[in-house]
């Protein structure tokens, strides 16, 4: 179709974008001068209204014709292109009679008491905003306007919140956000450039006018990514110039959808052969990048965040925190050693207490050389979510290290210098995820590992 | 207004105050005028901190909330590593006569190197112009250690007994194969002086976590021959001033100019600091430069060193037996040994970044002696630092890493004797390890050919390593970035994966 129109009509089209804004601007100040010289009571001012209005109908004119040059590429939908077209020869026309009536060339006596001119131009600014806005629905696509309306909005597809990668849709969680932020723009379902729309599944499978963009399980030979893997500089790469290029990832992201998943708009990650890399990709796409190198670890508590009110009112309390994420809620809790040198044993017991306000956020812990004793082992056995604790340099014994097991959570644990001994070894096998104990400078000696048959895990560490 | 400034006035001489009340009148109204132009322009310029300095005059719990919010939205993920020890190995330590065994050289003595291996790389001046190239197998004998079974020759027999924490990578590479632009890339991510170094980078995306001691410290061993290093290796490149590295030296001043003068007492100081940060202030508000403020935190911390150091650089509370396992020379202050035990007690003071240099690699002759002296000043202590982390229960979170900015080749440079022979730069293959938080204990990674001259499995670029590095922090290698002259800048540049084999 395309064919068919010769390249120089195509390429004046395109000046209709920029010419377009002539009359918005001429029409649109006529209107201006009209309604302040009225009320300034400033007659001067309404000199300049005829040769507005006219430059105005003139501009407007040409940019129809040139509108209609560049509807002839066919690259935008019949229906929202004949209300643009329609309104924008209406708004001309009436540019012109609005002149004739300024100048009174045309005389509408019996219309006196309507006030045709101010009528007329009022009647101007509302066609020129409703052609504009169908123009601009057509270049940028109908939703363009309102997608960041910060109310209502229009209705978006509401996909579920995934925790995990493996439960993701590829082409819903994955693929779709890339082509709705790279390609959208011109190939959506008003500005259909080379007569594709990618807005939903029937579209993409339909392709466009070279046929389909999509050879499920040949990444290599689907025309979607060939013409994204081009040379950039080629004319037939995209995104075209002057648009974000796909990352690698993105490429990656379509290549694994279309060879693994064999182009399918609802299989999940789950049921697609999936190698690290685009797991890596995936989770870091879905805002679950953290810890994503462990299999095998503790999966990650997810938490509410804490006030900010909550913290300082910690950090008053000596305690310093640390997120251990950006915006996670997963905090390191240090308290500063010697933080309760002239309290008491209940100075620390309320510390602990308000530190548990957040115990599921607590992540790391530690209370190193605060005369920790076995009586506040029941207060911070209650930090659940605890993966690496810091106990050393205070007066605990067994009985501690015995309730220290209800941390099911506990990666390593540090006794360094306290008051422990062989007696601990049990509770330490008893601690599933545990693996590092550190007992240097307590009565554990090497011969009651040899004595106890521990060897691999948990790790303890003697020196 | 200018009421409001008189009773800061403070200088005795008539003409200083008359200086000072000038202050207020002449160069209020011209000064603030200029300052929104600075300060609209510092905003475009995007210089990110101009409006989220700590003001120090803000309640003690403003501060601590000012320190826990990080401005850049990092860390990206969990971190695995708190802190980090970097035993820098100045020179390009050989990697065929430590770690990267070779038997099969042992049959080439001699020979010409295949033209095959070298596959038209060029040769740096020093050894390009040679009329032969011949191998030269190492005089070391090697021996697997640990239950990993690791290679290790017997220039370091303390290493060999730490073997299992230690997670060797024997396939680096760099692009760089003369010293300064190859450290200056191993510590920088580029070959010329002017980036920030992976302190300062870590230091501005992370903070601090010790308020009284730098985030960032350098640690030289004295003596040192060979290559200068110099500053810009821990600069900040163009990073705010406050996240260079601070060098500690040996002696009585670790940390030069931080001692008061002689006959001042220091006892108004806080009052001076105050009062020069007022100033400061009023200048900031003038002309909105950020390294105002770099300067005031730097004159703060200065103030908060002049405790914390001398406390800090006393070795005197070790035990013996701490000496003992660090070596004798770890009593000698400033020497490599002396260098690791502070390290350790920079980092459990919670230092971040400590980067420790260590010259002397530089075997371009005489290497089989040097080796092993250079072994027997470093074998030891960088043991007992693994071994002393681990027994206090922070190697898991600690990274510690060891290696030089390039490796040695096969062939000899100078004559080889079967006692003697010299080696010379060698950029395409080296070997480093790290060890501690979130790296695979007992692990080797990567293979060399048999003259350990190409990476033939598993090569790590100098990219790669930083942005693992930076992944084991909970970075992003290329999410930290800062713009500067007009484009973002990383770590890494437009380079880097993170090698995701080495980690746990």
């Amino acid at each position: 179709m395309e064919n068919s129109v010769p390249d120089f009509v195509l390429f004046l089209g395109r000046f209709h974008p920029l010419v377009v804004h002539l009359p918005i601007g001429f029409l649109f100040f006529a209107f201006v001068l009209e309604v302040f010289s009225r009320w300034k009571k400033n007659p001067v001012l309404t000199s300049g209204i005829p040769l507005a209005l006219f430059l105005g109908g003139l501009s407007g004119a040409v940019a129809c014709i040139l509108g209609y040059m560049l509807s002839l590429s066919g690259d935008y939908e019949e229906a929202a292109l004949d209300t643009h077209f329609w309104f924008g020869i209406a708004t001309t026309a009436i540019a012109f009679i609005a002149w004739g009536i300024r100048i009174e060339k045309i005389k509408v006596s019996s219309l006196k008491k309507l006030q045709p001119n101010i009528a007329f131009l009022t009647l101007l600014v509302i066609l020129l905003s409703v052609t504009g806005h169908y123009g601009g629905n057509l270049t940028h696509g109908s939703d363009y306007l309102v997608k960041y309306m910060p109310f209502g909005g229009a209705e978006k597809q509401e996909l579920v919140a995934v925790t995990k990668v493996e439960d993701a849709e590829v082409f819903g969680h994955l693929v779709n956000p890339i082509l709705q932020n790279k390609c959208a723009s011109c190939h959506n379902s008003s500005k259909k450039k080379g007569g594709l729309s990618i807005a939903d599944s029937l579209a993409i499978l339909n392709g466009g006018k070279n046929g389909d963009i999509l050879i499920p399980g040949d990444a290599s030979n689907s025309e979607m990514l060939k013409r994204v893997l081009l040379d950039p500089h080629h004319d037939d790469f995209m995104p075209p110039e002057g648009k974000t290029p796909l990352t690698e990832e993105e490429i990656a992201i379509l290549t694994y959808w279309i060879d693994n998943a064999q182009a399918n708009f609802k299989t999940k990650v789950a049921s697609v052969e999936t190698d690290e890399n685009i797991t890596g990709i995936a989770s870091t796409m879905l805002g679950l990048s953290a810890g994503s190198s462990s299999g095998s670890e503790i999966p990650i508590p997810s938490v509410s965040l804490v006030a900010d009110d909550k913290i300082t009112e910690l950090q008053v309390e000596g305690f310093r925190l640390r997120e251990l994420a950006f915006e996670s809620g997963l905090y390191e809790a240090v308290l500063a050693p010697n933080s309760n040198e002239n309290g008491t044993t209940d100075d620390m017991s309320k510390k602990l207490e308000k530190l548990l306000s957040i115990k599921e956020n607590i992540l790391w812990l530690s209370l190193e050389n605060n005369e920790i004793k076995d009586d506040h082992i029941k207060l911070i056995a209650q930090f659940i979510n605890v993966q690496k604790l810091k106990l050393n340099d205070n007066p605990l014994s067994d009985a501690a290290v015995a309730q220290l097991t209800q941390l099911e959570n506990l990666t390593s644990v540090n006794l360094l210098g306290t008051n422990i001994t062989a007696k601990s070894i049990p509770s330490f096998s008893e601690m599933k995820q545990l693996k590092y104990a550190y007992v240097w400078k307590t009565k554990i000696k090497k011969e009651d590992l040899e004595k106890k048959g521990i060897n691999d895990y948990p790790k303890i560490i003697i020196d | 207004m200018c009421n409001d400034h008189q009773h800061k006035l403070r200088s005795n001489n008539k003409d200083l105050q008359k200086l000072e009340s000038q202050l207020d009148r002449r160069h209020f109204l011209k000064k603030t005028s200029l300052g929104i132009g600075a300060l609209a322009l510092g905003s475009l310029l995007g210089t990110e901190k101009l409006f989220a300095g700590i003001d120090k005059n803000s309640a003690p719990e403003d501060i601590l909330k000012a320190y826990n919010k990080n401005r850049l939205g990092l860390p990206h993920h969990l971190p695995k590593a708190k802190r980090i020890i970097y035993l820098f190995q100045s020179g390009g330590p050989s990697q065929m006569d430590l770690f990267d065994y070779k038997p099969k050289l042992s049959d080439m003595f001699g020979k010409e190197l295949p033209d095959s291996v070298m596959s038209g790389q060029r040769l740096t001046g020093m050894s390009g112009n040679q009329s032969t190239l011949p191998i030269a197998p190492s005089t070391f004998n090697f021996k697997q250690y640990g239950e990993s079974r690791a290679w290790v020759s017997d220039a370091m027999p303390y290493l060999s007994e730490v073997v299992d924490d230690l997670c060797f990578i024997k396939g680096m590479q760099t692009d760089q194969i003369n010293h300064t632009p190859a450290i200056t890339f191993m510590q920088t991510g580029n070959q010329l002086p002017g980036r920030p170094s992976i302190g300062s980078w870590l230091s501005y995306g992370l903070g601090s976590d010790n308020e009284n001691l730098p985030t960032f410290i350098t640690l030289v061993s004295k003596n040192g021959k060979g290559q200068p290093l110099k500053a810009s290796l821990w600069g900040n490149g163009f990073l705010p001033t406050e996240h260079q590295g601070v060098q500690f030296r040996s002696g009585k001043d670790p940390v030069l100019y931080l001692s008061d003068p002689e006959n001042y007492d220091g006892n108004d100081r806080r009052h001076m600091l105050d009062y020069l940060g007022n100033l400061n202030n009023l200048q900031h508000d003038a002309y909105g430069d950020p390294e105002i403020q770099a300067r005031m935190s730097q004159y703060e911390m200065a103030f908060k060193m002049q405790t914390s150091v001398p406390e800090v650089s006393d070795l005197s509370d070790e035990s013996d037996s701490t000496f003992e396992m660090y070596g004798k020379d770890s009593r000698d202050p400033g020497t490599y040994a002396a260098n690791c035990l502070m390290a350790r007690k920079l980092l459990e003071k919670g230092v971040k970044f400590v980067q420790l240099y260590h010259q002397g690699w530089d075997q371009h002759n005489y290497c089989p002696g040097g080796v092993k002296s250079q072994s027997q000043k470093t074998d030891q202590a960088t043991a007992a630092l693994v071994k002393d982390l681990k027994q206090r229960g922070i190697l898991d979170d600690t990274l510690v890493v060891w290696g030089g900015e390039f490796g040695r080749t096969v062939y000899s440079q100078g004559q080889l004797t079967k006692e003697n022979y010299g080696r010379d730069h060698h950029p395409k293959a080296f070997t480093m390890w790290m060890a501690g938080a979130g790296v695979k204990p007992g692990f080797s990674y990567g293979e060399t050919d048999d003259f350990s001259y190409n990476v033939v499995k598993d090569p790590v670029h100098v990219h790669d390593f930083h942005a693992t590095l930076l992944h084991l922090f909970g970075v992003d290698h290329e999410r930290l970035t800062f713009k500067h002259q007009g484009r973002r800048y990383r770590l890494t540049d437009v380079h880097g994966n993170v090698v995701k084999d080495l980690l746990t």
